[in-house]
């Protein structure tokens, strides 16, 4: 008799989608996440496509469904030690790190102001610091705090416990390993950005002004470091001129040698943020070729519309700063073939995605292509779903999901 | 009206171009990269963006005419950071190599240099008339290794001699007519090949400068270029401070400050013999003084402390070193990203050659190891006949065409981003 459960590993868009698909079905399934929270990258953004809703909307339905559903149960903070067994019947390994708030946690944020010690924010891409005893975002799910036992000086953690009016905090929650039987497994590990340090040639990580594109979601974002304002790192001014930088460490055999297919969105999409924000801002997009895929042309078309936009075909190779700390960037515009140096208030770099598992070693063998994308395992009884398969929008994400959840079902329904 | 222009490609161009070299260039998507990180492309036009579309269009007449080809110096910077692997570096080198080819005539002699197919013909004609001299004279001679003693101005062999490469193969009658005639071929071929580069430079676009006075002279612009270009080698500083840019840079300047080095000791050598003492002593009849010390100076072979001689062997030292230098880096070079052709082994290895077998002749001299000292010349005439005779067909070329180019290049303002006053 086979297993009818299924596993998911990655709460992201692609994983909860998948989740619910296979658990309003009847399956019993769990979904165990890295984060302390759900939601995966969409969590992140300010807006997302096609229809340019912020995180909460498509996600707060999404959070909904699974609370209510008995059958979904999720465990954040979690990582697959080990995959045994096979298709029907496997036998999974699941560590989970302390978070050492329990289920009394009213996100009251008394801990939070009880701690001493900051570390660099992962949710914010470094942008601010965060506490040890934290909440990433106003919208996490599940609403609990945080504490980073790890990074706690010695004796924090008692000090926030005594904080705490609830008695949520536990010092003395430890790693846990526990077992779970499943007949499927769906994949849906997701995406990190590029690690924009390794553009050296344009100061990725070193000049204070130049940004990712995700660090530009959490800057626009209104729960974000700076409360929606989109202002220059280094100085919190309003930037008069901004830059995007296309295919920063994409399309490039020395970074990432495939097409992302969302950047060129990703930043039409910034420039209406920062339309919206700053309405005489002159924007500049250094593409090699704008690629709008589909429909999303039209989005393309009504951007370019703004007279305070330009769009020039020509890779920028170069960034520099000046003493202001403003971004000169170098770029030969292709068509008229000048080359020349532009100087910005700020410069975003449009980094792509990386397979989370891209260079790691995975519980179960799975085959993955060069970039470490995804590209088999239905046969083990492993489906991959969004973007740990090919880099793609939230739409379609959503729609491998769903795919992937059909096969699961299938393979542990047909034995 | 649309100004539209129908291109018209040469296909078969295209492929010439892939084959000496540019082979991954149709990888090029033209993001212009390459451009942005050269450090000596100028701002109007930048190269290598340009050539890459035109190579790939096919675009002939603009490539054979193109200055930029070069102004590159070949770092490989832009061919390093290209995102397609598409080695814009190695389709300037190509576009060069096609120069040495077609520039100079007679154009056999630049098929012969572009293949290494043809290597035995370049070297069996210099192996011919040295061989051919080497047994005549070992007939009159009654050996083909023979020691000498000099009586006068006349060498006897004598069983108790030295080995003397002069009295087996003579200046006067041998050598200084073949390398004399060789040199005359040569600048010939080379005033042919600048005539034809700076017609083709004439007749491409050319930016007007705003802010920039009149145009200095091409006189000026060479002796410019001649004490910063070559004798600082200042673009190689331009290109970078990374390990191979300086391993580059060093090695360069190493074999050509030992050339140089070398050229002045031929020099004295030939002026001592033909001008001291054929023409003063022989000629003029003029006996001691300056005279005496001119024909000294020139005659062969030198004693070791002679200064001359001392200026010989630090250059053959400093040649080998430049020459360990820049075989390093060429060996070490990542194939993914720059390739070598055999224009740069081709010159690699006659540098290399006319190195270690003029070294080898010394050393096998003063050895007194006749067997292997003659032999050792021989192939030392060999290997400086194939540097010399080819030159404007081979690499080497880009002593001149470069030199021309970047003087043109001044004189026109086509300076690296940021250095035009």
């Amino acid at each position: 008799m086979s297993n009818n459960s299924i596993l998911v590993v990655g709460g992201g868009f692609a994983g909860i989608t998948a989740a619910l698909e296979a658990a309003e079905i009847g399956h019993e399934v769990y979904i165990v996440e890295t984060n302390p929270y759900l939601g995966g990258r969409v969590a992140q953004l300010n807006q997302y496509f096609p229809k340019l809703c912020p995180p909460s909307c498509g996600l707060e339905i999404q959070f909904q469904r699974i609370k209510n559903n008995p059958r979904v149960k999720f465990f954040t903070m979690c990582e697959v030690a080990s995959v045994t067994g096979g298709p029907g019947a496997f036998d999974v390994k699941i560590k989970q790190r302390p978070r050492y708030v329990n289920t009394n946690c009213t996100m009251c944020g008394e801990c939070a102001k009880a701690a001493t010690t900051s570390v660099k924010s992962e949710f914010e891409f470094g942008l601010v610091d965060r506490k040890v005893a934290y909440s990433t975002h106003l919208f996490a799910f599940p609403q609990r705090y945080v504490v980073d036992g790890a990074a706690c000086a010695p004796g924090e953690l008692e000090t926030l416990k005594d904080a705490c009016p609830y008695g949520a905090i536990d010092p003395a929650d430890t790693e846990k390993t526990f077992d779970l039987s499943v007949g499927s497994i769906v994949w849906a590990t997701g995406w990190k950005p590029y690690d924009m340090a390794n553009l050296e040639n344009l100061g990725g990580g070193k000049l204070a002004n130049v940004v990712s594109n995700m660090q530009l979601e959490r800057l626009a974002a209104p729960n974000g470091p700076t409360g929606g304002k989109i202002l220059r790192p280094s100085d919190g001014k309003e930037p008069k001129r901004i830059a995007f930088v296309q295919c920063a460490g994409s399309r490039d055999e020395n970074h990432l040698n495939y097409c992302s297919y969302i950047c060129c969105m990703a930043s039409l999409k910034h420039v209406t943020y920062i339309r919206e924000k700053h309405p005489d801002a002159r924007i500049v997009i250094y593409y090699i070729d704008l690629r709008t895929p589909g429909r999303y042309d039209n989005f393309m078309q009504k951007v370019a519309a703004d007279d305070k936009l330009t769009l020039v075909k020509g890779k920028v190779a170069k960034i520099v700063e000046c003493e202001c700390k403003s971004p000169i960037v170098t770029v030969e515009d292709a068509v008229t073939g000048i080359k020349g140096e532009e100087r910005f208030d700020m410069v975003v770099l449009a980094t792509g995605m990386q397979p989370s598992c891209a260079g790691a070693k995975l519980p179960v063998e799975l085959p993955m292509d060069d970039d470490g994308f995804i590209i088999g395992g239905a046969e083990k009884g492993v489906f991959a779903a969004g973007c740990a398969k090919l880099p793609l929008d939230v739409m379609k994400t959503a729609q491998t999901g769903t795919g992937a959840a059909l096969k699961a079902i299938q393979n542990v329904v047909g034995r | 009206m649309s100004n539209t222009v129908r291109v018209q490609p040469d296909l078969k161009f295209v492929q010439e171009l892939q084959q000496v070299g540019g082979e991954a260039l149709k990888k090029c998507y033209q993001c212009a990269t390459c451009g942005v990180v050269c450090p000596l492309s100028p701002a109007d036009g930048p190269y290598p963006r340009k050539e890459m579309v035109w190579a790939q269009w096919g675009l002939k007449d603009k490539l054979v005419n193109d200055i930029d080809i070069w102004l590159c110096h070949n770092c490989g910077t832009c061919s390093d950071m290209c995102p397609r692997g598409a080695k814009p570096g190695d389709l300037l080198a190509a576009l060069r190599n096609m120069a040495y080819r077609s520039l100079a005539k007679p154009a056999i002699i630049g098929t012969w240099m572009s293949s290494s197919k043809y290597f035995p013909i370049l070297m069996l004609i210099p192996a011919i008339i040295y061989g051919f001299i080497w047994s005549i004279m070992a007939g009159k001679l009654g050996t083909a290794f023979p020691l000498f003693v000099a009586e006068g101005h006349e060498l006897k062999v004598a069983a108790e001699g030295a080995i003397i490469y002069g009295g087996l193969f003579p200046g006067d009658y041998t050598i200084d007519p073949i390398f004399g005639a060789v040199f005359a071929f040569m600048v010939f071929a080379f005033a042919g090949g600048i005539a034809s580069m700076l017609k083709g430079f004439e007749g491409m676009p050319r930016t007007f400068i705003v802010g920039r006075g009149a145009e200095p002279s091409f006189l000026s612009c060479l002796i410019d270029t001649l004490k910063v270009e070559v004798a600082q080698h200042s673009r190689f500083q331009n290109c970078g401070q990374e390990e191979k840019d300086v391993q580059r840079f060093t090695g360069h300047l190493f074999v050509f400050y030992a050339f140089i080095a070398l050229m002045i000791v031929t020099s004295v050598v030939a002026v001592g013999h033909w001008f001291g003492a054929w023409f003063l002593q022989h000629v003029m009849g003029i006996e001691g003084g300056i005279a005496a010390l001119i024909a000294w100076a020139g005659h062969t072979p030198m004693p070791l402390w002679s200064p001359v001689k001392i200026l010989a062997n630090l250059g053959a030292i400093a040649l080998v070193y430049g020459l360990m230098k820049l075989t390093g880096r060429r060996s070490a070079l990542d194939a993914a990203k720059s390739s070598s052709n055999w224009y740069d082994w081709y010159l690699l290895t006659v540098i290399w050659g006319i190195a270690v077998t003029g070294i080898g002749s010394e050393i096998f001299r003063l050895m007194g190891q006749k067997v292997l000292a003659y032999p050792t010349y021989y192939l030392h005439l060999v290997f400086v006949f194939m540097m010399l005779a080819y030159l404007p067909w081979s690499k080497l070329g880009h002593v001149v065409y470069r030199t021309v180019a970047l003087a043109y290049a001044r004189k026109i303002g086509r300076l690296p981003m940021g250095e035009l006053k």
